[in-house]
């Protein structure tokens, strides 16, 4: 997948498309409203691409890059001995200071699959699916807390406002389904440092904004009629809503239209949504393979969820799994995570395999920063054995999609505080995970406040060692 | 497209208007390299200055001559092929062939540059002349009058009696108007029916809320801290100090400047200061571990792109990172903008309630008398003894105390003065990991304990007598190391013990993670006491090092130094210092001494322990009031240099930068202070070109849906050319005419026939003009988050118009604000019609905000908004359908209708308070034979029935909610006409 990011044909049919037209209009003193059109229309990618969904597997609070998937021995040789203050610098941490000593890997590592990936024993599942996946050992990021890191990762952009991830690229590409929300976010485990402006259309048009699901009442906020409302009370509600407004002269207002449109499909979303949840219709040896009982909110059921979710056309599913900020005993922390979410990640991805949906499916899976080599030991917090925030590096895998797989991009020093090889920065992982998808990162653009904005500001290089 | 061909038709076709039609092109295509950014500038040409255009760049040949396109390499390289094309291909920036020959005729016609039309100030126009002047009620008409005309274009007739009446009650007051009300104005014979209903809705508090939020959303307004924690926090002080300031229609000149200033206005009443809460809207990161000074950094950017956004319409952000591409705001301006702002300390404002100073001096007669009054109460009538006891235990063992008196005092950021008897006081910033050294003269020879005093004060976060002000507890501290040489010997200490908290010990280990401090008790004096190994030596000089640490700021802000060297192994509790002082002096106690010693024994000695609870509840019984965050400028001898920040990057702080505006601004006035309050009046001198239009923009955008400048948050180079420009300077000449008042520029408005024109759609304007750029139809646009579902409420006669207060906890599933949220926030939902309150009032929870409010476009508070987007989703339709809030909404709607005597007069009076109208026969029929099929269902279905009307309920009445819940969801219901 080599070709050129776009062609020139390819561009003009996108500007056909309407997506650029937001913006350019202003010059001539119109505002966007009249080029609006259907927002969530399907639209031609710039590019060719391999993926047209994407599960973004967010490990929120940060897994231990040094237990999981980068082997350090040497830290084991010095544990207890702090760092040199050359390789530490003027980084700022969190929590610890930066004498402290070292701690070495928790888990015993193994070399896996063909392509020989390290993968801690904590997690045995993935283990079995190496050759699928694609290592970036190399990421880095600017932020060593966790909200603004997440707000980093998801909108480029380290505080609040900007428009999410998912946004951007359902801005790009539309939407295959009506019977479902585009852009679809749930979340498993404790709570998300960043909070909803990690899903948030920031300064897009609020259709392109995140749907929250739920894992108590309604899974859609609302989705249920209210007590003794039935379906075809609620088809006779609309019914005479659709009477009583189109004999109007407002009628013919382009909005009222599309609120009626928005009310169908609000009912056709209580009809469907429904099926989406029920599981009932997957066999015994899917559950089992992700480890998911089907009445208990979980990431299992969240990962089973999304295979569904983009099974019906969804384009974008993020997966909050909060919890990994391991302050404290990092080993036990590590070992309830993987609990919670190995066999689940492993089985996703196989799962789309098995489907034939893994090409055109892109799975990435990772934190916000890495964590330190050294230990956090605080006895005024009760902590020991933990590790601090690590912005200078950690490990993200990619899958599917488009992904060159059972590859491991990028390398370490052998403390694994600084990359020696080539670095990827957030906004390179979103550039490349934008190229995936057959969006330009330099010109999917939104005009607010007075500049052309991008998910990746004026960053962002294409990861091409992970193209397939 | 096609509207944007139109505009251009309008203009001469042989010379292009440099304003409307050139430069939005060359903005657009060429300014990004050849613009006011050096560091952006390619071939050191510059195109957004004329003189420079022709002097040309690195080839040294001018890019335009005049007359000559030909000779121009502007127009050549327009049509040049490969690398010498401009803009280059790689830019992604394609010029149509329209816009080249505006290009080529612009430079054919002598390339006329003018100054970028919102850089000058509005001068009042003249009224263009109309031909149809008889459709003009009011200046205003003219100008868009003028605009159709030429285009060909007729006014819509006027809007019906309804519709006014409902366009105006939400626009005036964000509520819609009752039957009772509608009729009243459709009855209304009097040729100033309109007049008197405008005034009507003016002055009802109702104008309040409605205005003040849409300023608001600028303020990025939340009743929580945002980032991770997003803690509450108290500053509904301020918004109902804004909700205050519209219904009193305090001119705008005055709204800016008190909320940008108000504590440095000369006697500023405490009204003033809460005003200044305005810039303490910012988020406020209490993440474990953050760098506390770079999210004031990001704070105080935050003002200077709020304060750009909200009064001038400038991109103010884009000149953080490097000089702005379009504007001329260059990379230094912008930190001139935020040194205006940054010289700030940010404390909160008790607002005690009504009557607490009676309160509180009736507390303190008391607490007098009773003090008086306690000796009478010692058990057996035998304080005196018990007292002359006690002394001379006391006595016995105190020791001669010395103050250490520092002479020299520094630390690696706090400021540190000595504030007499060995009093010192820490202000300014503080960080995660603060030194002290503090040094004097002399020696203390034979001395064998050093104690550090921890004092309170109110000056300090939570009356101290820590620093911290964020994240941990207020007030709190952390003594992580202490160090005491002589002559710079180092003295070691061996022992310590402490009044409170964790013990003074962990100060003496290596471990700086631990040390002593005393959380829970702000506002409390203690001490640690450091013993020596083997007494202080005699030298001539002495230093004392305190580090403070944790991972948030945990520094004194108040302490003193004593050494001391006690008789006795078992050291006094720690009491007053006169007190100490009369204890350790050789001469028997009298006078003032002994009164306090009295005093004293009487406020802490076991027995009077009972008698004194009277006391602490005298003293409690003063009423506290909420505390509301606001601006104190830094002193003049302490204020905080604000430096450049390379690439905008906290990380990066470069040459220290002073107070000043950009060139292309008016001036300060010669001999005027460059602070805040200063550049808060400039904003509204009389010289200022933007602050009145951006203003009156935005008025107008409530008002039509879109402003005469479609882009409110930028009038700068890239922004939207104004519509009507004419119409926009006559609007901002008028509005400083009138003395800055919202209220007067907005009767103008709303009784210009413009306004009260229909909105409905026509088939010759959809052609022409279907964005309504020319306004030959009023506006029609979907109702705010906040008129929505206050008008749902006020239809359902269920709305609570009560004012003010604290933050309310309308019905909302309980999760929204729990599940998946790292700071959860319980959703207690209120009682009573707190339940029903104005939206403006629901609690603003940023990292989770109220769901309704979220589905439909309102604003976190996360960011300044200056306009909203409208969506249309299927969530919306859901929440209208399915909220349990709509639900209560249509039951309540419901039971009036019940109380009809037959359908049809329920289905009027419903359909009456939802959509103002009357129904039409046919509505009259849908709705009847919609409510006739439910109530057949309902009867056969009583479950059903009963589980909609939500309790004891006929079918009728079930049936009447379901049509009601029907009509609240209208697309007529939810948009204003």
């Amino acid at each position: 997948m080599n070709q050129p990011v776009s062609s020139h044909s390819g561009r003009r049919a996108f500007l056909r498309q309407g997506v650029f037209s937001l913006a350019p209009l202003a010059l001539a003193g119109l505002d966007s409203s009249a080029a609006r059109g259907a927002p969530l229309a399907p639209k031609s990618p710039m590019g060719s691409s391999r993926a047209k969904a994407v599960i973004h597997l967010f490990m929120s609070g940060a897994p231990s890059q040094l237990d999981l998937f980068d082997p350090k021995p040497e830290l084991t040789r010095l544990e207890g001995k702090p760092l040199p203050p050359s390789v530490i610098g003027n980084q700022r941490y969190a929590f610890i200071r930066p004498e402290a000593g070292v701690l070495g890997p928790r888990f015993k590592f193994r070399r896996h699959g063909s392509s020989g990936a390290d993968i801690s024993e904590v997690f045995p599942y993935l283990g079995r699916i190496a050759d699928r996946l694609c290592f970036i050992r190399s990421m880095k990021t600017e932020q060593f807390n966790h909200a603004p890191a997440q707000m980093l990762l998801q909108t480029g952009f380290s505080q609040p406002g900007r428009p999410s991830f998912g946004s951007w690229v359902v801005y790009g590409l539309g939407a295959e389904t009506s019977e479902l929300p585009a852009y679809m976010v749930l979340s498993t485990g404790a709570g998300i440092s960043g909070g909803a402006a990690l899903w948030s259309a920031g300064f897009l048009p609020g259709e392109y904004g995140g749907t929250r699901l739920r894992n108590q009442g309604d899974p859609i906020l609302h989705l249920s009629n209210p007590p003794g409302i039935t379906r075809e009370a609620q088809r006779a509600a609309l019914d005479l809503a659709a009477g009583l407004t189109k004999p109007r002269p407002a009628a013919a207002d382009p909005e009222t239209s599309t609120r009626l449109a928005a009310a169908e499909m609000a009912f056709r979303l209580q009809a469907s949504a429904p099926g989406l949840f029920d599981l009932s219709g997957e066999s015994r040896a899917t559950l089992e393979r992700y480890g998911c009982d089907p009445a208990k909110p979980s990431f299992a059921r969240a990962c089973l969820l999304a295979r569904r979710m983009v099974e019906r056309g969804v384009r974008f599913v993020t997966i909050f799994h909060e919890g990994w900020d391991a302050h404290s005993d990092v080993a036990g922390n590590l070992r309830r995570n993987a609990q919670a979410t190995d066999q689940a990640s492993a089985a996703l991805v196989e799962d789309l395999a098995g489907r034939g949906m893994l090409d055109e499916t892109l799975v990435a899976w990772g934190g916000e920063f890495g964590r330190t080599p050294m230990v956090e030991t605080n006895p005024t917090l009760g902590r020991s054995l933990g590790r601090d925030h690590h912005p200078q590096a950690f490990t993200m895998w990619l899958a599917g999609g488009g992904v060159r797989p059972g590859i491991t991009i990028g390398r370490t020093d052998e403390l694994g505080f600084h990359v020696v090889e080539r670095p990827v920065e957030v906004y390179d992982l979103q550039a490349t995970m934008l190229h995936l998808l057959g969006l330009d990162h330099t010109r999917l653009t939104f005009h607010h406040a007075g500049r052309d904005f991008r998910l990746t500001d004026i960053h962002g290089q294409v990861v091409r060692e992970a193209l397939a | 497209m096609l509207a944007s061909l139109f505009l251009v038709m309008l203009q001469s076709p042989s010379a292009p208007d440099f304003a409307r039609e050139v430069r939005p092109i060359l903005a657009r295509a060429c300014f990004k390299c050849h613009g006011p950014d050096e560091g952006a500038r390619k071939g050191k040409l510059r195109l957004d200055e004329s003189a420079l255009a022709r002097l040309g760049g690195r080839s040294g040949n001018p890019a335009i001559v005049p007359g000559k396109p030909g000779n121009s390499p502007l127009v050549a390289r327009l049509d040049a092929k490969g690398a010498q094309r401009m803009p280059p291909r790689s830019s992604g920036l394609e010029l149509s062939a329209k816009e080249k020959a505006i290009l080529r005729d612009w430079v054919a016609s002598g390339a006329e540059y003018q100054r970028h039309w919102a850089f000058v100030a509005p001068v009042k126009p003249a009224l263009p002349p109309v031909r149809q002047a008889d459709w003009c009620r009011n200046p205003i008409d003219r100008f868009v009058l003028a605009r159709l005309e030429a285009a060909g274009l007729k006014p819509s007739r006027e809007a019906d009696r309804y519709t006014l009446i409902r366009r105006l009650s939400f626009d005036l007051t964000g509520l819609p108007p009752t039957p009772g009300e509608s009729d009243a104005f459709v009855a209304d014979e009097r040729p100033d029916a309109f007049a008197r209903l405008v005034d009507r809705l003016l002055a009802h508090p109702g104008y309040g809320e409605r205005w003040a939020r849409k300023w608001l959303d600028l303020a990025r307004y939340a009743d929580t801290n945002g980032y991770e924690k997003d803690r509450p926090r108290t500053i509904w002080p301020w918004r109902d100090w804004v909700i205050g300031a519209y219904r009193g229609d305090l001119p705008y000149d005055q709204f800016g400047i008190q909320q940008l200033a108000g504590d440095m206005l000369p006697g500023a009443t405490r009204e003033q200061v809460v005003a200044t809460g305005f810039h303490r809207n910012t988020m406020l990161n209490e993440e474990g571990g953050i760098d506390p000074l770079e999210f004031r950094y990001h704070a105080v950017a935050d003002r200077v792109n709020t304060t750009g956004t909200a009064f001038l319409g400038l991109t103010l952000g884009c000149a953080q990172c490097h000089t702005h591409k379009y504007d001329p705001v260059s990379h230094v301006d912008y930190f001139r903008f935020m040194a205006f702002l940054d010289n700030a300390e940010e404390p909160e404002l008790e607002l005690p309630p009504e009557g607490a100073a009676d309160k509180a001096a009736e507390a303190r007669r008391k607490v007098a008398e009773l003090e008086k009054a306690l000796p009478g109460r010692f058990p057996n009538n035998s304080f005196d003894a018990a007292f002359q006891a006690w002394l001379q235990r006391e006595r016995a063992r105190a020791a001669a105390r010395v103050p250490l008196v520092p002479t020299k005092l520094s630390s690696n950021l706090p400021r540190l003065r000595h504030e007499g008897d060995g009093v010192v006081f820490a202000d300014g910033d503080a960080t995660k990991n603060d030194i002290y050294n503090l040094e004097g003269g002399g020696s203390f020879p034979g001395m064998t304990e050093l104690r550090v005093e921890a004092l309170p004060d109110d000056r300090l976060p939570a009356g101290g007598p820590g620093l911290s002000y964020y994240e941990g507890p207020k007030g709190d501290f952390l003594l992580t190391r202490i160090s005491l040489e002589i002559d710079g010997k180092p003295v070691t200490f061996t022992r310590a013990t402490q009044t409170a908290g964790s013990s003074a010990m962990l100060v003496l280990d290596d471990n700086l993670q631990t040390g002593w401090g005393v959380p829970g008790q702000p506002g409390r004096r203690n001490a640690a006491t450091f013993f020596t190994d083997k007494p202080m030596p005699a030298g001539t000089t002495w230093k004392v090092v305190l580090e403070f640490g944790r991972h948030y700021v945990a520094s004194l802000g108040k302490l003193r130094l004593t050494v001391a060297s006690p008789a006795h192994k078992d050291a006094p509790p720690l009491m007053p210092a006169e007190v100490e002082n009369a204890l350790a002096s050789k001469d028997a106690p009298a006078g003032k001494a002994l009164d306090a010693l009295r005093a004293h024994f009487a406020a802490s000695c076991p027995e009077l322990a009972n008698a004194r609870r009277e006391i602490d509840a005298a003293r409690a019984s003063v009423p506290k009031g909420p505390f509301t965050l606001v601006m104190r400028e830094r002193p003049a001898d302490n204020p905080r240099p604000t430096m450049r920040r390379h690439r905008g990057e906290y990380l990066e702080p470069r040459e220290v930068v002073s107070a000043g505006v950009p060139g292309f601004l008016p001036a300060l006035p010669a001999g005027a202070a460059t602070n805040r309050l200063e550049f808060a009046r400039w904003l509204f001198s009389a010289e200022n070109p933007l602050t009145a239009r951006v203003a009156v923009n935005r008025m107008w955008a409530a008002l039509f849906g879109k402003g005469i400048v479609s882009t409110p948050a930028d009038f700068g180079l890239q922004g939207a050319f104004p519509s009507h420009p004419e119409l926009l300077d006559w609007l901002a000449a008028t509005f400083r005419e009138r003395g800055w008042s919202q209220k007067e520029l907005l009767r103008e408005i709303v009784t210009s026939a413009t306004y009260r024109q229909a909105s409905d759609p026509r088939a010759d304007l959809s052609a022409k003009d279907p964005s309504n750029i020319l306004l030959g139809r009023a506006g029609r646009f979907r109702l705010d988050a906040e008129m929505l579902r206050d008008g749902a409420l006020k239809a359902a006669g269920l709305l609570s118009e009560k004012s003010g207060g604290p933050g309310v906890f309308p019905p909302q599933p309980a999760n929204i604000t729990t599940e998946g949220t790292y700071g959860p926030l319980a959703w207690k939902v209120s009682e009573g019609e707190d339940r029903y309150r104005r939206t403006i009032y629901t609690f603003t929870k940023r990292t989770a905000p109220f769901a309704f409010q979220a589905t439909f476009d309102a604003p976190s508070g996360e960011a300044c908004v200056a306009r909203r987007e409208s969506s249309n989703t299927a969530l919306q339709s859901l929440t209208l359908l399915n909220d349990a809030m709509y639900l209560d909404a249509a039951r309540a709607l419901g039971r009036l209708g019940a109380r009809q005597a037959d359908d049809s007069a329920a289905i009027t009076l419903m359909f009456r308070r939802v959509l103002t109208r009357p129904p039409t026969p046919a509505d009259s029929a849908l709705c009847l034979s919609f409510l006739q099929a439910e109530q057949k269902r309902l009867v056969a279905s009583p479950a059903d029935s009963k589980a909609l009307a939500g309790g004891e309920s006929d079918a009728r009445s079930a049936a009447l909610a379901s049509l009601a819940r029907v009509l609240l969801n209208l697309d007529e219901a939810v948009t204003r006409p």
